[in-house]
């Protein structure tokens, strides 16, 4: 099965289009096998994606504030659908107003996230790391 | 479809399924309704407070704001009137309203009681029903709008208006293409038809209501003539159900050229529009968005941000600014960031309120280059419509005659990739099916080329990313690193 395959998207109810296309575009140029199922993505759309692809990421975003809400659960939902390896990646303004990023970091680690990402990051950077956590390097 | 004025008793039919979508909407009666509005006092009425800024040559100040809960949202919203200073208010709904989804809503609103803090972006209206919404109006001195991003907002503007809201942002087309995946374009103009219809039923009983269509789009790097286009159309179709006040939006580009001439073009081409379409009684204003992308995370660059869009929608001549905060780059403000946004703004065109920008030949070619693209496209659009305007929407956006850059719809054609030229115009690259000469086409071409060459790299998608986050990283143009 081919790891370096992402499955991609906006969670929840938010439609914030336009970094999801840019990351669609990085990803692709880095040789990835994208994904990708634009904004308004729910968990067991994920989920499916990742179980028919066999990616070895998810990477989810949430631009809207309600990520918070809306990332509870996924790594639950990951394990019972026997995607016990799965890397989940979360990144954007994901709860609301200005949070200091160690705090949401914390939280979404603590709900089963792999990588925490703040909407300011380079996606050299989550490349880097993607390679590491894939063992691809 | 409805290309003229719907019946009445036709929309009385659609009224009452409208309101059986939530418990809430059992509490609206249209004539109590009516009643409600016309006990408030015409200071707290959107539609004459817009004319009478227009009439004294004045440029009105409005954040955008709005919480989970009744209490704090009345808070935050006293706190932008007093200490921020606002000249209009905002109601913002959050995103599970804007999407129908009242039960998420209400589960955000309990969550949001045990937190002790807003897990919502915004007010679910629908969900506190009349009598919490008349709580908020009832607490503000100053006009409030409804702002949000609601494909189907028939029952948002029914509770909301029935409430004291004398403002609805939204459109057919402005409210689907960038804030939907999948509602397909036919429906959502239909359901904003009942909207425009509603707003006509408290028109034709001395009540005026201000209708907004959203004029930013996605918000990045938007070409003037699309929102232009797209404004002109919502405008139509609502006087068209008997929509008086109307205010045309655009969301600041970056060049101070390019956007003045927007501004000057969006008016004079909608009266043009208005006119032939035979519509005489309406008041037309105009809405500045300050800077609708990405932007800068230190708080003293996005004041920077913040004040140049106030400089230049004053300098527009815009009659209402739209206004950011310094936590834009972090997600949803403080109160306190918020009301900073207002004063910063204030500042800026407090300043500029006895000075003129001449507006000479640079800006005119601007704004014939707009007009003209502006026109082929609604000839397009009118063509494809057999004449007339509703019947091409659909259609035009079918074939990408009308192409959204960036939008989520999928009933967007999404081929059209916009960047930035030399001095920071947006430009188009490609065209997709977008209905223009080859003359402009070609204009454009050479514009970007010559970024290209002065970059020393081909015209790529890459300038279009760098562009994308320029202004977060300090600069207009996305150069090369």
């Amino acid at each position: 099965m081919d790891r370096k395959q992402i499955v991609l998207g906006v969670i929840g109810f938010d439609c914030h289009s336009v970094g999801n296309r840019i990351l669609d575009y990085f990803f692709t140029e880095k040789g990835y096998k994208v994904h990708n199922l634009g904004v308004m993505v729910s968990q067991e759309e994920f989920i499916d994606a990742a179980q028919e692809t066999g990616a070895g990421v998810i990477m989810v975003s949430s631009l809207y504030g309600h990520g918070e809400i809306d990332c509870e659960g996924l790594r639950d939902k990951c394990i019972e659908r026997g995607l016990d390896d799965i890397l989940l990646y979360v990144g954007g303004n994901l709860v609301v107003g200005k949070t200091p990023f160690k705090s949401v970091e914390t939280k979404f680690l603590k709900m089963g996230y792999d990588r925490v990402f703040s909407p300011d990051t380079d996606l050299e950077v989550v490349n880097n790391l993607l390679i590491e956590d894939l063992k691809l390097g | 479809m409805k290309n003229t004025k719907q019946n009445f008793d036709e929309f009385m039919m659609e009224r009452s399924d409208v309101l059986k979508a939530w418990s809430t909407g059992k509490d609206v009666i249209l004539e109590e309704g009516l009643a409600y509005q016309k006990s408030l006092d015409d200071s707290r009425n959107f539609a004459s407070t817009m004319k009478a800024a227009s009439r004294r040559g004045d440029t009105l100040i409005q954040p955008r704001a709005g919480v989970a809960l009744i209490d704090e949202h009345i808070s935050l919203l006293k706190y932008l009137e007093n200490e921020g200073g606002a000249d209009l208010l905002p109601t913002t709904i959050d995103a599970y309203t804007r999407q129908n989804r009242y039960n998420e809503a209400q589960s955000g609103i309990e969550k949001s009681y045990s937190a002790g803090t807003s897990l919502l972006n915004g007010f679910p209206a629908v969900n506190h029903g009349i009598a919490g919404c008349r709580r908020v109006i009832e607490s503000l001195k100053k006009p409030v709008q409804v702002r949000h991003g609601t494909p189907d907002a028939r029952l948002l503007a029914e509770i909301s208006l029935a409430s004291g809201f004398t403002s609805f942002e939204g459109g057919g087309i402005s409210y689907n293409i960038p804030y939907a995946k999948k509602v397909p374009l036919e429906k959502s103009i239909e359901y904003w038809k009942y909207v425009d219809r509603l707003v006509g039923y408290y028109e034709d009983n001395g009540v005026s209501i201000n209708r907004e269509p959203f004029g930013p789009l996605t918000g990045t790097l938007v070409p003037p003539f699309i929102s232009i286009v797209i404004g002109i159309i919502e405008g139509i179709l609502a006087l068209r159900q008997g929509v008086k006040s109307i205010t045309l939006g655009y969301g600041q580009g970056g060049n101070l050229v390019q956007d003045v001439s927007a501004i000057i073009a969006l008016r004079e081409l909608a009266d043009e529009y208005f006119q032939s379409e035979g519509f005489t009684d309406y008041h037309l204003t105009t809405v500045f968005h300050q800077w609708m992308g990405g932007f800068p995370e230190n708080e003293a660059k996005a004041f920077s941000v913040i004040t140049w869009g106030a400089t230049v929608g004053r300098l527009a001549g815009a009659d209402k600014i739209i206004v950011k905060t310094p936590h834009e780059a972090m997600g949803i403000p403080t109160r306190e960031a918020n009301a900073q946004g207002l004063l910063a703004s204030r500042q800026a065109i407090s300043m500029l309120y006895e000075q003129k920008l001449p507006v000479g030949p640079t800006y005119r070619r601007e704004i014939d280059l707009i007009k003209s693209e502006v026109n082929s496209v609604m000839n397009r659009v009118l063509e494809l419509g057999a004449g007339d305007i509703d019947d091409g929407i659909v259609p035009a956006f079918k074939f990408g005659v009308i192409d959204v850059p960036f939008a989520p719809a999928v009933c967007n054609y999404g081929k059209l990739l916009p960047m930035r030229d030399n001095e920071g115009f947006i430009r188009v690259y490609n065209w997709g099916n977008t209905h223009v000469s080859e003359e402009i086409k070609e204009l454009h071409r050479a514009k970007l080329e010559l970024r290209a060459h002065s970059e020393g790299r081909n015209v790529c998608f890459q300038m279009v990313t760098d562009d994308i986050y320029a202004i977060s990283k300090g600069k207009l143009v996305g150069r090369p690193r």
